[in-house]
């Protein structure tokens, strides 16, 4: 949707839409793929005839050992290695243009043996531009870079900044470490901007777990951990609690979450329920939808409330986790960021009735602690 | 290639869909009945119909795999339960109840079900 020459029509149907690009659409590459267009000394290393049969490349990077539908069977995922499985995808999602990404690769950041990370990015894009960008069709890519070494892959980027149908820079980022703030990520920094590419940034379920516990330390400023920590957290045990139906086998028990803001709350409700449509077989316990337990047995307290500033976000937000039943004043006081009383009711009461506000300043409060 | 059988009373206003015999224990036949995709399932032993029109996002929810599920029993340890009673939508692996359509996480969602019967040896789905 480019213009704003359009006229003011309504969208209705996908039909309406004047272009259609698919910003992250998956390849699922293969080690026959990369292995022909690995360098030196990688190529004589590994394109050997010995080894094993197993597709032994999946080895050196990190797996999430999770049972998942499509390991189960429960869920097809196709293949897409080839200009036919491309234009087969390209039926399906009806997009007129397409930025490819990798899947194995997604985990390129977490593996160990960063000279051979650098190798594979380098061979990724090798088969990318060769086997599958073709720009009259509306097929581009993000090149890949190993974030193990920034140096050689500012040369990646240099290297690919002029190849028809490169259009960003791909960091693996669910595995970075330090975080991506660090200094020794500049020169990679410096050449996506002469290159002029954007950068994708694109995390993987199975790196998280390989520099969460780490990530407190690689941020070594306070912003990014307050900003980050309470929130991340707390989703990291609710996922778990809910999952393993702690709320479902303690239904009298209820659960006040503290000091991590609102906006990620109905974001997580939603993407709890979101996930667990397809897997019910992996939440076993559970009788209900995750966020109904969440809008149950949980409750948030307030303080401190981002966008404060915009009475629209915030009305909205709290609407949307029902916060006129499950959140409670708080002030953080006398924490130097706390809350006076009326930061809150001065945005709430424009959109909630008083018997909400009411809830929300202290009759919430008096059921959930039962002060008598 | 559903049909009215016009000779036969019983079968008036159902619409054939193969003979019995083609679709063994664990099996599925999808038909297209009066433009519908309905899938006629032998789920052990007992046959079911069911739209193959998945309420998320449109997929061939009948055309997935039909196993189980993993539930919990009293003493909340974990069983594997209803063995091919379950069917998983191929695109994003939202499951089904194939004896009553009911989505396995949500009541919110269901396939919609049709009668079918067996009759003479030959198999009939009532819209």
């Amino acid at each position: 949707m480019s213009s704003t020459t359009q006229q003011a029509d309504r969208i209705r149907s996908i039909d309406d839409l004047e272009v259609i690009v698919d910003t992250d659409f998956h390849l699922t590459e293969r080690q026959e793929d990369i292995f022909p267009y690995l360098e030196s000394p990688f190529d004589e290393m590994l394109n050997t005839q010995g080894g094993d049969d197993y597709g032994y490349l999946g080895r050196v990077y990190p797996a999430h050992g999770m049972v998942y539908s499509v390991t189960m069977g429960k869920a097809d995922s196709e293949t897409v290695r080839t200009a036919d499985d491309i234009q087969k995808g390209k039926d399906l999602i009806e997009w007129d243009k397409a930025i490819a990404t990798p899947t194995q690769n997604l985990y390129l950041g977490a593996v160990h043996h960063d000279d051979l990370a650098a190798a594979l990015a380098t061979a990724y894009n090798n088969w990318l531009l060769d086997e599958v960008i073709d720009t009259d069709n509306g097929v581009y890519g993000a090149a890949i870079v190993a974030p193990q070494k920034p140096v050689e892959a500012a040369e990646e980027v240099d290297r690919r900044a002029d190849e028809d149908g490169i259009v960003a820079v791909m960091i693996p980022s669910g595995s970075v470490d330090p975080t991506l703030g660090n200094e020794r990520y500049y020169p990679l920094y410096e050449a996506c901007e002469r290159a002029g590419l954007p950068i994708k940034m694109h995390n993987a379920g199975g790196t998280m777990m390989t520099r969460f516990p780490s990530t407190w330390k690689s941020m070594n400023r306070a912003l990014p951990v307050h900003a980050t920590s309470h929130n991340m957290m707390h989703q990291t045990n609710l996922a778990d609690m809910i999952t393993q139906g702690v709320p479902e086998r303690f239904p009298d028990l209820e659960f006040v979450i503290q000091e991590a803001g609102l906006g990620w709350y109905p974001y997580f409700m939603r993407r709890m329920d979101h996930d667990y449509m397809g897997a019910k077989w992996d939440a076993p316990m559970l009788e209900k939808l995750p966020s109904e337990y969440l809008k149950d047995q949980f409750y948030l307290t307030s303080q401190p409330v981002e966008g404060a500033d915009d009475p629209q976000y915030l009305n909205q937000i709290t609407r949307l986790f029902e916060g006129e039943d499950n959140l409670m004043f708080s002030s953080d006081y006398p924490h130097f960021d706390f809350d006076n009383t009326d930061e809150l009711l001065k945005i709430l009461r424009s959109e909630f009735s008083s018997e909400e506000i009411q809830n929300i300043y202290g009759k919430t409060a008096e059921r959930v602690y039962d002060f008598d | 290639m559903a049909t009215n059988d016009t000779q036969n009373p019983e079968t008036d206003g159902l619409h054939h869909v193969a003979s019995a015999d083609e679709l063994e224990e664990g099996e599925r036949i999808i038909a297209d009945v009066e433009g519908r995709e309905v899938a006629v399932f032998n789920s052990n032993g007992d046959l079911y119909a069911l739209s193959n029109y998945c309420p998320h996002q449109g997929g061939p929810a009948c055309e997935g795999l039909l196993s189980g599920t993993l539930e919990v029993d009293e003493d909340e340890d974990l069983v594997w339960s209803c063995e091919d009673e379950i069917v998983a939508c191929p695109w994003h692996g939202w499951e089904f109840d194939v004896t009553d359509g009911r989505h396995t996480a949500s009541d919110k969602y269901r396939l919609p079900t049709y009668d079918v019967r067996e009759i003479d040896g030959e198999l009939y789905v009532g819209l």
